[in-house]
């Protein structure tokens, strides 16, 4: 049985600069959402307890190609991606079904893992539209997964409370960031990466054409901060300031 | 486990260029490096002199992204005061080609590191060597995270500190004597504005170095190179002479002070801090320089040693980029032996004494005995500043007599103090 | 150019990436070593301090890994190596 991690390409956002409130995209290596690489080591880490292969999905930009040895280097067995430059830009409702025809390619599949938000636009939907696209049970939320049998023992976490359920496999696991700490892979995982097998198509390929984009960024600013600018000398002088701010009690 | 024909410590200019020559010979090379991507830990005044390496990577510097040809060159001589700045400008320069060009490593090395690539070189990035494998007093690999990478030849191309030139017994201690520090900022500017302001058309820029009372009469000075839309800010001042400075001045306020003089202020006004940044720089020389070569092992670029300031030039990176050339000759030669011993690379140490490499150094080598005296950085600015003061004044009264003005900075004792000056500097 | 802009503010505008442990320490019982003053002076980021009690603190938050400060102080008073692979700054200029 395989697991499938879908991921995506994301600008490092570390990297990036804001500069007149927009974001300076030029130069900026990309990289994998951080909550996507907690997919792919809860897959990792199930394949090292159960066998299988670990598949990973992507669609993005050209570079998709070179990005995905991180994922591989990580502990990715596989890649199938859309590498195209026309894919750079997609919205949730083309990820969605771009990765659904991925996903099908991959035979034997008993679950797919998404993070529960991208790195960059977090809109939280993909892993849900892929689920109803596929018509599988999908568990969002999820910081613990057991594989027992034919079936996925989830834990998730909530607000209040944690709940454990029950699914059977072939599912959609939506992960959060804190089910575990990815591992950072050694200089020969790195030079095995580019090595392992992979299987790209263009847009034009896809057996279905993509979604039309329903989505249109108009802008994308970072708010403006004012900064008051005020040196403090003194503890004093600070609970003085907070006062006449009134950020803390007076009388 | 993997074994190469080379691996290089540290993808900045002297192992891409090692890389770059080696993979193109078909040589299996992997490349280290510890930043997020080559350049992320690279820092530099910012001008590169192609002319002595142009021929070495001919198909090279094509598309390589420099960011401004240098078309002017100018120098500050900045007194507590007030400064004289002396500009050269000549067909010479602003022909094709070019003799040197401004840079961010940023960019450059990002993109070198592609080049090397495609040459079929292995590259690592994010990657941390510890430490070398060493075997019968032979380096035969490096251990990575744990990982242990074996290769016939390792090129320690690992900086000026470096701790591989270190572990295999190779590098003198480091003496503060033998390095400065440099600190910079990027300041982005409007590419109308900077071309507006520096007086430049196109791909045109401009260099200017500051000497004297720069680094508070310490041993060093300033410079700014334009870039496309930024300018590279920064000063030079050797480590000891830091320490030494009587004001106590620390090495990020000294930048601050040199900003807020008015010549500079004026200059960089409307531009935006992007970037501060600061590095070791090895000025030492030849006298500095520890072993280039051992068994299984080669040093080059700041590793080396291979950095050096004469007063009007500071260069490095050619010299890097020349080292990683010959010490990639040095190891094909070696591969065609299949000797690998001490003996067989020393043929490193032959290429670079044949080479512009080390007959700079032997040229230059007293240059830092020579500069490294107060009187270059603190009287010679202030003569200049103050014969030009008096050439200039118009009093209220009658002008003095040209000549009785330019006497009156010189007695005796000075005119003797400069010849003794000049004296010392025939020895570079 | 009235205003300067103050050393934290400078560093902030540099990538940083997080480190699983410290780069440089001082070795212990060294925190009172004559030579650490010279890191006072010397670092560009102005990440050594003196205490009220003579002791020499580093903080390694804003650290360029320029070096000068294990060559100023020495091997000797400092623990230095470079921080991990991916780790510390990342020059988007350089």
């Amino acid at each position: 049985m395989d697991i499938v991690v879908a991921m995506k390409q994301v600008p490092d956002l570390q990297q990036l600069r804001i500069r007149n409130r927009e974001p300076v995209m030029a130069d900026v290596p990309l990289t994998f959402g951080k909550i996507d690489k907690n997919a792919l080591e809860a897959a990792v880490l199930l394949k090292e307890e159960h066998g299988g292969e670990v598949v990973v999905v992507a669609a993005g930009s050209e570079e998709l190609e070179d990005t995905i040895k991180e994922a591989m280097a990580a502990g990715g067995d596989r890649s199938i991606m859309l590498a195209d430059d026309k894919a750079g830009d997609l919205d949730s409702a083309e990820s969605a079904e771009i990765l659904a025809q991925l996903i099908k390619q991959v035979d034997d599949c008993g679950l797919i893992i998404f993070g529960e938000g991208s790195g960059d636009n977090y809109s939280g939907q993909v892993g849900s539209r892929v689920a109803e696209k596929l018509d599988l049970p999908q568990v969002g939320s999820v910081t613990q997964i057991i594989i027992d049998g034919e079936k996925l023992r989830l834990t998730r976490s909530l607000e209040d409370s944690v709940e454990i359920v029950e699914v059977m496999m072939p599912a959609v696991v939506i992960v959060t960031a804190d089910l575990n700490e990815p591992r950072i892979p050694s200089v020969s995982q790195v030079l095995k990466a580019g090595r392992k097998p992979k299987e790209i198509i263009s847009l034009d390929e896809l057996e279905q054409p993509a979604a039309e984009k329903t989505l249109t960024t108009l802008s994308n600013l970072a708010p403006e901060v004012n900064r008051k600018r005020i040196t403090i000398k003194s503890v004093e002088e600070l609970v003085e300031i907070l006062k006449t701010e009134g950020f803390v009690g007076g009388n | 486990m993997e074994k190469f024909d080379v691996i290089i410590v540290g993808g900045g200019l002297a192992g891409l260029s090692a890389a770059y020559t080696l993979a193109q010979e078909g040589l299996e090379t992997l490349v280290l490096e510890r930043g997020d991507y080559s350049g992320a830990k690279n820092v530099t005044g910012g001008r590169m002199y192609v002319n002595p390496i142009r021929d070495l990577f001919p198909d090279l510097w094509k598309k390589a992204p420099f960011e401004r040809f240098i078309a002017r060159e100018e120098v500050s001589i900045m007194a507590e005061e007030r400064s004289v700045t002396m500009q050269y400008d000549g067909n010479e320069l602003a022909q094709e080609p070019y003799q040197s060009f401004s840079l961010l490593r940023g960019k450059f090395d990002k993109w070198f590191a592609r080049e090397a690539e495609r040459k079929g070189a292995m590259l690592v990035s994010k990657a941390r060597v510890d430490d070398v494998i060493m075997e019968d007093g032979k380096v035969v690999g490096v251990r990575a995270d744990g990982d242990e990478l074996r290769a016939d030849v390792v090129i320690a191309c690992d900086g000026v500190l470096s701790f591989i030139a270190e572990k295999a017994g190779l590098r003198k201690p480091l003496a503060s004597k033998n390095y400065a520090v440099g600190c910079k900022e990027i300041i982005e500017m409007d590419r109308q504005l900077l071309e507006d302001r520096f007086n430049l058309q196109g791909d045109e820029g401009m260099a200017r170095l500051y000497m004297g009372d720069v680094t508070g009469g310490s041993f060093g000075g300033g410079f700014l190179y334009t870039n496309k839309e930024s300018l590279s800010l920064g000063i030079v001042v050797g480590i000891d002479a830091l320490l030494e400075n009587e004001e106590a001045f620390k090495a990020p306020e000294l930048l601050d002070r040199f900003k807020q003089r008015p010549e500079i202020a004026s200059l960089i006004k409307g531009g935006q801090t992007a970037e501060y940044s600061a590095h070791v720089i090895p000025e030492g020389g030849v006298k500095a320089m520890g072993s280039l070569y051992g068994s299984g092992i080669l040093v080059a670029g700041d590793a080396a040693g291979f950095s050096m300031n004469i007063g009007v030039t500071v260069r490095g990176m050619e010299y890097a980029m020349a080292s990683g050339y010959y010490a990639a000759q040095a190891v094909m030669a070696a591969k065609a032996r299949n000797d690998f011993s001490g003996a067989s690379l020393a043929e490193y140490k032959k290429l670079l004494d044949k080479s512009f490499v080390m007959e700079d150094f032997n040229n230059f080598k007293e240059s830092l005995d020579v500069l490294d005296h107060s009187r270059f950085f603190t009287f010679y600015p202030e003569l200049a500043g103050s014969i030009m003061r008096d050439l200039y004044a118009v009093p209220a009264g009658a002008k003095d007599r040209i000549f009785p003005t330019i006497k009156k900075h010189m007695t005796v004792g000075e005119i003797f103090g400069i010849a003794r000056d000049m004296w010392r500097l025939r020895k570079i | 150019m009235s205003e300067v802009m103050g050393l934290k503010a400078k560093l902030g505008l540099n990538v940083f990436k997080e480190d699983k442990e410290f780069h440089i320490r001082i070795k212990p019982g060294r925190e009172k070593d004559e030579r650490l003053k010279k890191a006072v002076i010397v670092c560009p980021s102005g990440l050594y301090s003196a205490n009220d009690a003579g002791d020499v603190e580093i903080s390694v938050d804003g650290c360029l890994e320029c070096g000068t400060c294990l060559i100023a102080c020495g091997e000797e008073v400092l623990e230095w190596h470079y921080p991990s692979g991916g780790a510390g700054v990342q020059f988007r200029f350089g």
